[in-house]
């Protein structure tokens, strides 16, 4: 096939390829987009993996797939001391990169390839984040571009940082240099060969079919025969059977510190034909592009499904948080509600009010009612009801206080049991297991408010009684004293010893009311009142939860991501599948 | 273990300072158990026992371990070191699979070389059969190791290596030119092992193979890097086991160590110590804390208001009161009072000590704890939790405040019991009551006498008898006295009773109070402050235990 009859055929698949690259460009924006923030078991893996992934679609699937026929991309990559940097410059026959024998050596990747290649490796092209440069440096984000004629047409070499040193900017660079790769040229050596790490690449080339050629470097001529055959079956063992093996004695280095091209003769030979060999080339980058496309598709789903757990974990944690809460709202309202707050000292100052006789005493003249002022002021005494109202008060407060500490406890509690929960808790900053600091404080204020807003409606609902006697007598506070209690015996029956005095008290308390406003409009004012209350209960609660749903909302999980993600990538499957089919259909043709 | 711990404690004598501390770490992990996460306690738990297991065993012998990646030529310095060909050396990767052990001076050393696990197969005694004559006394009591790979894609071997790394005394780290930079070597084993660098030694291997001007450069890389992984000041030798270059010296430094004997109490110190640390991170350095009598007051007072002790009190003045009035009062209006319940006996608090002896203790009807009550229980509760864990580890401050309510559940009930079982004191009406209501009685009678006296010469006169004649005090007829004198000092006398009552309720409230009081907080201190105070315990047990191990 000559090269105008590939071109031809790309313009037929130009529709089908376009499409794929809209669809790329798309998984690449829902895989930026995901966020998986939450500490699950899945989450470490699977960030690397959504970082790698969008570093693989934008250093090389998107840009390879625009421009199917910029040359073959060789990355030369392996561990550090195997000798990467003396083949490359072996293979060129300069010396191009600086090999050393101090650990870790290379440090920016150098990029070498004929010089009228060079369009091809412009900034917007292949691995777009890399700064290109023209003079060696040790700039581990830029990429060295060295024009030689040393290097044939339609094929360029990429000297890699090291994969296993214990610069883990190396490291990281290598993976992504090696993620861009149309060919790996896989160096190691007669000592390194067996070593874990640069396997566990060959194993993810292998996942993805990468085309993969192995360099056994640093060989003592002795042992070569040994080696490269354990190797060659460690290769078959694993996957890599048709991958070419070559092998480089550890011989004398010239004065350039290259190696005999003897030596290398095999491997520059073979890179010559592949260069020279359009077709073959092209299937290599079919190859490899395509076994990316497919490992990307399948490996979105996983990350797909580490978002689906990200957005279960964060729906846990806030069901958590709110079911604390909404515990402590119910408990506060019923405890508010059933008459237990009439007991103690509330009841104690409810009787004083009503029994030594301030009501009695009310009706007497405004000569005792002056009298009254004048000696509880000279004694510094409240007035009775007024210490009614602290009662209620104080009361209230505990009772808020004690649920506001319980409920913290409680979803602080469920979120340490979860290790998620834990990393968020730690991260919070302050101790969410504890109300908040100014809770008391807004909590009185709340309090007093509710008793401000239940004098206001006394005042209001009685703006045309105020002349009555009777509303006279008891005056603004007593009444709005009284409405709390029948308030607080809303739902019921007080039981026990003291069942007689503090139902007494809610009754006596209605009854006195209803004599001032009638029965209709004392049940519509205690209605109102419990309102009130309980929607002043849910604010400030509501404020303490919302430490806890402010802590998830702030981490930003979107509750599409994992299907749009899921989307993209059946949308890639499809179009693959489709464009294999065409493209088995026109081979079946042509044959 | 306990056993284990005997065996140690013989050893005592010779390495008395590492025995303690083992013993105080040991002491401290019994107390973090189950409050302080698992992991950590279970690793520090693993070093004592390795530490308690490796005591027993020789202490004349020192375990060395050669380790290093594939192909860095820990074999050939084995066998350099040994001067045999002990442990195959080949081009294959990996080549070791097993553990080879070499001993110089067998005696004492079998159960050592069992503990490590190597077996009989691997072991070669260097003063033995495969002596060559000229004995090597310098090493005499080493146990050389030679350790599989730990880079391989032979994953058995990693776990090999991990396994040994944890038991040996003293390690040689063998490194080669290519791959002494390798992240498998420094993130895996040497910067975790920061802490061991008292017995640790590092060997760059293979050093012929580097140009001779280079070899300096190199070695001060290879200490740049262990700097780096905190392992500054390490020795690191270059050799070339081919070449046997550099091998005397390495004898050397090891028979120095060896010949300390301190190898092994410093390797295990060492995880000791780091175990400790490990253990005391998470746990905090705070003193401990002793609970303030304030709080311990706040708590007892919310108690006291929980059980409804002002209710009982005010019921036990009020009973008190009624009952003595009765007593004292007069009998023709204090009668009246019957028809007043006894607010003691409602909340069936009435039947004193000889009726609860009878019933047992007895369930009373004071008024269960409000929500109000309960919150205030709580919130003292917490504040009393807080005041002692405040600059406690997370773990700590947990385990206290979980202590605190621990055993809250059955709080009502036990409230209720310590209220029932409490004598009030209250059940007698008081005895000068008795002597009054005699006396009450005894007026009125007098007053009838009168009365019947007075309505007898009534009715005489009426009759138009002969007026007997009526004795008279001072002119004052008798009968007429009797009657008015006593209404009128019966009425006085009940009056001034009333006062005296007052005082005597009062006062009996007072003791009831602090009755009921004392028994509240013997329930406050069972159910909170006594579990408190054993999390503190174990918390000044953890912190004495850790103070030991890491002395």
């Amino acid at each position: 096939m000559s090269d105008s009859e590939t071109a031809q055929d790309a313009k037929q698949g130009g529709d089908s390829s376009t499409q794929m690259l809209t669809a790329l460009v798309r998984m690449r924006s829902a895989l930026q987009e995901v966020r998986l923030p939450l500490e699950l078991p899945s989450a470490p893996e699977q960030r690397d993996a959504q970082r790698e992934m969008v570093d693989q679609l934008e250093d090389y699937v998107i840009p390879r797939l625009m421009t199917i026929e910029a040359p073959l991309l060789t990355v030369v990559g392996g561990s550090t001391g195997a000798g990467k940097s003396t083949l490359v410059n072996s293979l060129v026959g300069t010396r191009v990169t600086q090999p050393g024998v101090l650990r870790p050596t290379t440090r920016s990747p150098v990029l070498v390839h004929n010089p009228a290649d060079a369009e091809w490796f412009g900034q917007d092209r292949l691995l777009p984040d890399l700064e290109r440069v023209t003079q060696s440096t040790n700039d581990p984000e830029a990429l060295q571009l060295v024009a030689s004629d040393a290097v044939p047409v339609g094929l360029a070499i990429l000297d890699a940082p090291d994969i296993d040193s214990v610069e883990e900017r190396n490291r990281v660079l290598a993976a992504q240099l090696l993620a861009a790769a149309d060919l790996w040229l896989f160096v190691t050596s007669a000592a390194r060969y067996a070593d874990q790490v640069p396997w566990d690449f060959l194993r993810k080339a292998a996942d993805r079919s990468a085309a993969v050629a192995i360099v056994l470097d640093r060989t003592p001529p002795e042992a070569i025969e040994t080696v490269s055959t354990h190797l060659a079956r460690m290769l078959a063992s694993r996957g890599l059977k048709d991958s070419p093996l070559f092998t480089v004695v550890e011989g004398e280095l010239s004065e350039d510190g290259l190696l005999p091209a003897a030596d290398v003769a095999e491997i520059r030979t073979w890179l010559e034909s592949l260069a020279a060999d359009a077709e073959a080339r092209s299937g290599v980058v079919k190859q490899t592009l395509d076994g990316a496309v497919r490992t990307l598709a399948r490996r979105t789903h996983s990350v797909a499904d580490a978002a689906a757990e990200q957005v279960d974990a964060v729906r846990r944690l806030r069901d958590d948080a709110n079911a604390a809460y909404d515990r402590a709202v119910s408990e506060i309202s019923e405890a508010s509600a059933d008459g237990t707050l009439l007991r103690g000292e509330v009841l104690a100052r409810w009787q004083e009010f009503v029994g030594t006789g301030e009501l009695l005493r009310s009706l007497e003249t405004r000569v005792g009612w002056l009298r009254d002022r004048v000696v509880n002021a000279i004694k510094g005494k409240p007035q009775q009801a007024e210490r009614v109202t602290v009662a209620v008060e104080s009361g209230l407060e505990t009772l808020l206080l004690e649920h506001a500490e319980a409920a913290a406890e409680r979803a602080e509690a469920s979120w340490q049991s979860l290790a998620s929960g834990q990393i968020l808790l730690a991260d919070a900053g302050e101790d969410l297991g504890r109300a908040s600091r100014d809770f008391r404080r807004r909590a009185e204020r709340a309090v007093r408010d509710w008793q401000s807003d239940v004098l206001d409606m006394v005042r209001t609902e009685g703006a045309d009684k105020r002349s009555t006697a009777r509303f006279l007598a008891f005056g603004v506070n007593g009444l709005s004293v009284a409405l709390m209690v029948v308030v607080f015996a809303h739902t019921a029956g007080v039981t026990g010893a003291e069942a007689g005095i503090a139902g007494g008290s809610a009754v006596l308390g209605q009854k006195l009311l209803e004599a001032v406003f009638g029965d209709q409009a004392v049940r519509a004012l205690a209605e109102r009142a419990r309102r009130d209350l309980e929607s002043k209960v849910a604010e400030l609660l509501g404020s303490e939860r919302q430490r806890f749903i402010d802590l998830l909302d702030s981490l930003d999980i979107s509750l599409e991501a994992p299907e749009k993600l899921r989307a993209v990538s059946r949308r890639v499957d499809d179009l693959r599948f489709a464009a294999r089919g065409g493209s088995g259909n026109s081979a079946g043709s042509d044959a | 273990m306990t056993s284990l711990l005997e065996g140690a404690k013989k050893l005592v004598s010779r390495s008395s300072d590492i025995g303690a501390r083992v013993q105080g770490l040991e002491q401290a992990l019994d107390s973090a158990e189950g409050r302080v996460d698992a992991a950590v306690v279970g690793d520090a738990r693993a070093v004592v026992d390795r530490a308690v297991g490796r005591l027993k065993l020789s202490a004349e012998h020192t375990v060395v371990a050669l380790a290093g990646a594939t192909g860095s030529g820990k074999s050939s310095t084995f066998n350099a070191l040994t001067d045999l060909e002990l442990s195959a050396v080949g081009v294959r990767r990996p080549t070791t699979s097993w553990a080879t052990a070499c001993v110089w001076g067998q005696e004492g050393a079998e159960e050592l070389l069992e503990w490590l696990g190597i077996p009989a197969r691997h072991q070669v005694t260097r003063d033995s059969m495969l002596s060559t004559g000229k004995e090597d006394n310098a090493l005499r009591g080493v146990v050389l190791l030679d350790l599989p790979d730990h880079d391989s894609t032979e994953v058995s071997h990693h776990l090999e290596v991990d396994r040994l790394v944890r038991l040996a005394d003293m390690f040689v780290w063998v490194l080669d030119p290519q791959k002494y930079a390798d992240a498998a070597i420094h993130d895996r084993y040497l910067a975790p092992l920061a802490s061991h660098k008292d017995v640790m030694l590092v060997v760059l291997n293979h050093i012929d193979t580097v140009p001779e001007a280079r070899r300096e450069g190199m070695l001060d890389d290879v200490r740049r890097l262990l700097e780096a992984d905190g392992l500054g000041g390490v020795p690191v030798l270059g050799i070339s086991a081919r070449h046997e270059w550099g091998i005397e010296e390495l004898k050397k430094q090891i028979a120095k160590r060896v010949a300390e004997k301190k190898a092994t109490r410093t390797r295990l110190g060492a995880d000791v110590r780091a175990a400790a640390e490990r253990l005391q991170a998470v746990s905090g350095t705070s003193s401990v804390r002793s609970l303030s009598t304030e709080r311990v007051a706040a708590l007892d007072d919310a108690f006291a208001d929980a059980a409804g002790v002002p209710t009982v009190v005010r019921a036990v003045e009020d009973s008190t009161r009624i009952r003595a009035n009765r007593a004292t009062g007069w009998p023709v209006t204090a009668w009246f009072s019957k028809f007043k319940p006894d607010p003691l006996k409602r909340l069936h608090l009435d039947l004193g000590a000889v009726g609860k002896q009878l019933t047992g203790a007895a369930r009373t009807s004071v008024p269960k704890a409000t929500g109000v009550q309960r919150a205030r229980v709580d919130t003292e509760v917490r504040a009393l939790a807080d005041q002692v864990s405040l600059d406690m580890g997370q773990p700590w401050a947990t385990a206290i405040r979980k202590a605190s309510t621990s055993r809250l559940t059955d709080l009502n009930d036990r409230l209720d019991r310590a209220v029932a079982a409490t004598d009030l004191g209250a059940e007698k009406i008081p005895a000068w009551a008795g002597l009054v209501r005699v006396l009450q009685w005894m007026l009125i009678i007098t007053a009838v006498v009168g009365g019947l006296w007075l309505a007898l010469l009534a009715f005489g006169s009426y009759a138009r008898l002969p007026e007997p004649p009526t004795p008279d005090l001072r002119g004052f007829p008798i009968p007429t006295l009797m009657l008015l004198g006593g209404i009128l000092l019966g009425v006085a006398l009940a009056m001034v009773c009333r006062v005296l009552v007052g005082l005597t309720a009062r006062k009996r409230a007072r003791t009831a109070d602090k009755r009921l009081r004392d028994a509240i907080s013997e329930v406050s201190g069972e159910l909170v402050v006594a579990p408190v105070q054993a999390e503190l315990a174990a918390y000044s047990a953890m912190r004495d235990g850790l103070a030991t191990a890491l002395k």
